[in-house]
């Protein structure tokens, strides 16, 4: 049993009150009043249309809302105190919210829903976002479906994005943990995804939050002890993923989490990578991607640009991060005129390894090494939009197939790397 | 007469030879406790350098960056360095207290002073340490940051950040001291002035736009500045 | 001890259902009779019961169970006479026990003389007692009750030929209340039986007493006006009898049977009952208050009248698709047990004879506003026997003792009307009233002590009743208040052990005193009251303000 304390006490009287549950969804929030209100409508009738007999409960972890988000959340609570008279239900449904202490990156929102999902014995969880404002009822059951009815214990979605949406997944994130954990799981870090009861008492138990990493990305966190703890995983699709806005400033936010969240998961879960090789697929119901071919504009000439100014002025951050070899070719390239750039697949796969072999050993701040990376991501996704942009959705396909292959050849490089300062 | 000066100069000897009595002894302590503290100092050396191996204090200054200054110097690594200087500085300890105990008038008021520098010194040096340390990695976060803005002229702003730290480490490190402390904090102040002032100048003229464009960031949200889609990484 | 004069006696009543075929045959031939269940009103008595309702005894072709008369103003000769009747109504009031009986109007047996009459030829004085009509498309679209066994509402009459409406087995002709001769009839009949001493009339099939085109044909303003003229009279004629009716409706098509207080003194709230399986078995207390919040309130001197099980299926009819299919698939598994959009099943069969459910059930039908009745033998905890034909598996003959035929009857077991129960679990020598009287902690014992417990305060038949929301869903807890007197109500629905916290700030200063024991519990303060309950357990609370 993991540490509770963190729960605040009329939490665990709501908690008491719900009693055990056989569905639980859980929602982090932080001011999302715009957006939350037709997902919890979604989400009630996603209950009602497909769990009907079950015991079900909406987990709200809000990080301090001053939108009313709470209240809309709230509202949605199907009880006989209220009796909503257009609205036909078999059982009593809970909607309970609780502030977690702590910013929204800490992680804490998903700990407190884990939390609760074990104190309530759910035995089928899902956690959505609630800036997905495509979710349908539907999405409910294709999240929890796979695990309440065919015993998986874990469900990440797959969509269908634009092309040039998601770079850092398809050109980092996908094909590592491929290459490394042998699982093709298309989002590895998703903010909608289902589990069961029995992986999310593990995984609370693991104590993500308390190990140094200030619980960035446990989310991501959560897909690899999934992996390494050989439970049974699949995909299901969900549909368009939304534009969600973000600026080119949120990159290294976002690298924490991920990439962050993935290096320094690498070191514990040694034993299990460093034997694998080559990839599986994973059960994937409806596609496994979809790709969106619409024109979109992207101001790419920055992205070059802040590939070579980075170069250039990180120079000596990156002697302590890269070998020698791998410099000089950096220099090189960022040398190249626009039209000849390009930043090639084996070029980019063994920066980074070595990013992730100087994670290990901390050559210098942890945190620094990540915020080296951005410029260099920029640069490789200046390439993969120059590549793709009038290719084919299958096209784009082969390209990303072709860089997890290269991630797969070099893992070797990887592992000798990893073993040799030891 | 001839017995006379006989007996005095005998005298003379005799005064002399009990002095010189009196005076062996001291120095045969003197010299145990010079051999004695060398053998301490020697095995204090080798104990901290396992010690300092293990906290793996090179990369430690490797990342202060003094280890950087120490090679241009011709120095050996910083390990090397620190023990050998804890080694003399026991050592001339050791020799000094046997000095002391010689009992020659004068030498034991600059000797009292010596020790009590010794602490002083090693706070110092520490200071100076950490400082080195910290300008190192406040730079470099100012550097990755900047560069990850898109501010212009990152390497200048992570070296000023450096250098003002470096400049502030080192008057405390000679206030620490106690060499030139006025002196030190006047030409600390007028430094550290002049560059507070010369930053002000660069980045008011040089940084408008700059400023500008975070306050438009702050306070006007609703702008889609270029009429151009943004990617989201994830 | 004589019987109390109050007008209002059946808010006060706890009403025992039995058919007299079932309950003790004293001459010998296997099937009960009225001397017999004179003999038993001892044990009636005893068991704290203070009204009767007897399932049809008039002759009847028996084949539905007597619900099919063939004359009203006689009794079937298997259980005896008129006068055993008589004497029996003589010994209940004796021992303060009012009698109610059956009336039904709706239909007669097609052996009924009046029907042999009408349909005889369509020139019959008696022709226009009955519906009578040359084609079968009439009030298209009226439901059939009987779906199991009944394709249309019209059957076709080979001697007059034409077809009858009947709204329930081909072989019971409805009557027509169009026709005032009927109507007159009819009262005159019911007048033959209060002249006798009968208390109550349960008046079967309300709702389908007046047929029109272009309607569902229940529920019409005419039978209402039909059902308020019979009032009147018994009113001006006979103050103080009762009328019960028996219309399986929403409550909100229930609220006009009591008029003004002017039609039905009682009526059955049969949406409530399926509800409380279902709150049990969803361990959530929402379809029982969801329904009571739904159902109207009715005249002061009216009541509703609550029960757990009776002598027809559980019926599944008002409640929605989703409900039934859950209801299906929780209690009746075995799909033999479904009939009728309903489950066959005695009580202690459908609560897995799981003790504590049975008492958690019978402390809901005692302490929910309303008039409780007991069905024969779930006193005890009889079972059932699905494999007798439609619902008979419910009316067995009842378990008196361990002997020979279960001390119903000294006749050769083949005789008996029906075979007794004999499965080790609820067979007679397991379950019956002589063993179960011996001992303290039996079902018998405990049904006892609870019925003393709800007769000890008016509050539960007259009071009313507040419903309290606490957060925990699987406990139903109500507040029942009477002038100064208050009673709280606390059922845990869940099978397991559950905290619940009551918001009782309205009774701040009162003092819980747990109604059975007699304990005092902590007094009622600013924070929310805390209890902890087993499963299935209830407690009742009197709230007293010293």
């Amino acid at each position: 049993m993991a540490d509770e304390t963190f729960l605040t006490d009329d939490f665990l009287r709501q908690l008491i009150n719900v009693g055990e549950v056989d569905i639980l969804v859980g929602l982090p929030t932080h001011n999302n009043a715009k957006t939350i209100g037709s997902i919890v409508h979604a989400i009630q009738s996603g209950i009602l249309r497909w769990f009907p007999r079950d015991r079900a409960v909406i987990i709200n972890a809000d990080g301090g809302s001053r939108d009313g988000t709470t209240e809309l959340v709230k509202g949605v609570s199907i009880d006989d105190a209220r009796p909503a008279s257009n609205l036909y239900a078999l059982r009593t449904m809970h909607a309970i919210s609780t502030i977690y202490a702590g910013s929204p990156e800490s992680g804490v929102a998903l700990r407190t829903i884990l939390a609760a999902a074990e104190l309530l014995r759910a035995k089928a969880c899902v956690v959505m976002s609630p800036e997905s404002s495509s979710i349908e009822p539907e999405s409910l059951s294709k999240l929890l479906g796979p695990i309440y009815r065919d015993g998986f214990d874990l469900v990440t979605p797959t969509y269908r994005r634009h092309k040039f949406e998601g770079l850092l997944i398809t050109n980092l994130l996908y094909p590592m943990i491929r290459a490394l954990y042998g699982v093709r799981i298309r989002e590895a870090y998703t903010s909608d995804f289902g589990f069961s009861g029995r992986l999310g008492s593990q995984f609370l138990g693991q104590n993500a939050w308390n190990d140094g990493t200030g619980g960035a990305g446990v989310e991501l966190r959560f897909t690899l002890a999934a992996i390494t703890g050989g439970y049974g995983i699949c995909q299901s699709f969900l549909g368009e993923r939304d534009h969600i806005e973000r600026r080119a400033a949120d990159l290294v936010p976002a690298l924490r989490q991920t990439v962050g969240a993935l290096f320094s998961a690498l070191e514990p879960d040694f034993p299990v990578w460093s034997v694998v090789v080559g990839s599986q697929p994973v059960a994937t119901t409806g596609a496994d991607h979809e790709v969106l071919l619409e024109p979109m504009r992207v101001n790419r000439k920055r992205l070059r640009e802040m590939f070579s100014t980075g170069v250039a002025e990180l120079a000596n951050v990156f002697q302590s991060i890269l070998s020698p070899s791998t410099m000089v070719d950096l220099q090189r390239i960022a040398s190249l005129g626009d039209e000849e750039f390009q930043y090639p697949a084996e070029l980019w796969v063994r920066t980074v390894y070595e990013f992730a072999a100087s994670y290990q050993k901390s050559v210098i701040s942890r945190d620094h090494i990540i915020q080296a990376l951005a410029p260099l991501f920029r640069g490789r996704a200046f390439t993969f939009l120059m590549e793709n942009r009038n290719c084919s959705a299958e096209e784009v396909e082969n390209n990303i197939e072709g860089l997890c292959l290269e991630f797969e050849r070099l893992k070797p490089y990887l592992l000798q790397m990893w073993k040799s300062r030891e | 007469m001839r017995e006379m000066i006989t007996s005095e100069l005998i005298q003379a000897l005799h005064e002399l030879a009990r002095g010189f009595a009196h005076f062996l002894p001291r120095l045969i302590v003197m010299l145990i406790l010079a051999f004695v503290g060398w053998v301490i100092a020697y095995v204090v050396k080798v104990v901290l350098r396992s010690i300092l191996r293990l906290i793996k204090f090179d990369k430690l200054s490797e990342n202060a960056g003094a280890s950087q200054l120490l090679s241009k110097a011709a120095l050996p690594s910083a390990t090397e360095v620190v023990s050998r200087f804890v080694f003399w500085v026991a050592w001339i300890g050791f020799i000094l207290l046997g000095v002391s105990v010689l009992g020659i008038l004068g030498l034991q008021e600059q000797i009292a002073r010596f020790f009590i520098f010794v602490p002083r010194l090693f706070v110092a040096m520490f200071i100076l340490f950490l400082g080195l340390l910290s300008a190192s990695f406040f730079s470099r976060a100012a550097l990755l940051a900047a560069v990850n803005a898109n501010v212009p002229s990152p390497r200048v702003l992570s070296l000023a950040i450096r250098s003002i730290i470096i400049v502030f480490v080192l008057s405390i490190v000679f206030e620490e001291l106690g060499l030139a402390e006025q002196t030190m904090l006047v030409a600390f102040g007028i430094a550290f002035g002049a560059l507070m002032l010369g930053l002000a100048i660069a980045f008011g003229m040089g940084g408008r736009d700059l400023a500008r464009r975070f306050l438009e960031k702050k306070f006007v949200r609703a702008r889609k500045d270029e009429n151009e889609d943004e990617l989201s990484p994830l | 001890m004589p019987l109390d004069r109050d007008v209002l006696w059946y808010k006060d009543a706890i009403i025992y259902q039995v058919h007299v075929r079932t309950f003790q045959d004293s001459n010998g031939d296997g099937i009960g009779d009225f001397q017999g269940l004179e003999r038993k009103l001892d044990y009636l008595q005893e068991l704290g019961i203070n009204a009767i309702w007897l399932m049809p005894f008039f002759p009847s072709p028996l084949r539905d169970d007597g619900y099919d008369i063939a004359d009203y103003s006689s009794v079937h000769s298997s259980y005896g006479t008129l006068e055993d009747f008589r004497k029996l109504l003589r010994s209940a009031h004796d021992r303060g026990i009012r009698v109610i009986i059956e009336m039904v109007l709706n239909h007669t047996s097609d052996q009924h003389p009046w029907f042999q009459e009408s349909r005889s030829s369509r020139d019959n004085p008696r022709r226009d007692w009955y519906v009578w009509s040359d084609t079968d498309r009439r009030y298209e679209g009226t439901r059939i009750i009987f779906l199991d066994t009944e394709k249309s509402n019209w059957a076709w009459d080979p001697i007059s030929k034409s077809y009858y409406w009947h709204r329930f087995f081909s072989h019971q002709p409805d009557l027509n209340y169009d026709n005032p001769a009927v109507r007159e009839q009819m009262w005159n009949l019911m007048k033959f039986w209060l002249e006798m001493g009968v208390d109550a009339f349960r008046l079967d099939a309300v709702p389908y007493l007046v047929e029109r085109e272009g309607t569902n044909c229940e529920n019409l303003p005419e039978t209402h006006s039909v059902l308020k003229e019979l009032r009147r009279k018994l009113d001006e004629q006979f103050p103080g009898r009762m009328l019960l009716a028996e219309a399986n409706q929403w409550p909100a098509d229930l609220r006009p049977y009591f008029g003004d207080g002017d039609e039905f003194h009682m009526a059955f709230h049969f949406p409530l009952m399926p509800r409380m399986f279902m709150g049990l078995k969803l361990e959530d207390r929402k379809p029982i208050t969801e329904i009571l919040q739904q159902t109207p309130e009715i005249p002061p001197t009216c009541q509703w009248s609550l029960f757990l099980r009776n002598h027809d299926e559980l019926t599944l009819e008002m409640v929605t698709d989703i409900e039934r299919d859950y209801m299906y698939d929780v209690y009746a598994e075995d799909k033999t047990m479904r009939l009728n959009l309903g489950i066959r099943r005695r009580l202690a069969p459908l609560l897995d004879n799981d003790r504590r459910r049975i008492e958690l059930m019978n402390g809901m039908l005692m302490s929910l506003p309303g008039t409780p009745i007991i069905y024969y033998g779930d006193e005890i905890g009889m079972g059932d026997n699905i494999n007798l034909g439609d619902r008979n598996g419910v009316r067995t003959p009842m378990q008196w003792s361990g002997e020979s035929n279960g001390g119903f009857s000294t006749s050769n077991p083949e005789f008996l009307y029906a075979p007794l129960i004999q499965n080790p679990v609820y067979g007679y020598p397991a379950v019956n009233v002589l063993s179960q009287r011996e001992s303290g902690h039996s079902l018998l014992s405990w049904m006892r002590r609870i019925i003393t417990v709800r007769k000890s305060s008016a509050v539960f038949g007259r009071g009313s009743i507040e419903f309290l929301y606490p957060a925990n869903h699987r406990i139903l807890a109500y507040v029942r208040r009477l002038g100064n007197e208050a009673v709280l109500v606390v059922n845990n629905l869940s099978s397991t052990a559950q905290a619940v916290e009551l918001d009782l700030r309205r009774y701040k200063g009162n003092i819980l005193i747990e109604m059975s024991g007699k304990n005092m519990f902590p007094r009622v303060g600013d924070l929310p009251y805390l209890l902890t309950m087993g499963p299935y357990q209830f407690y009742w609370f009197r709230l007293r303000r010293v």
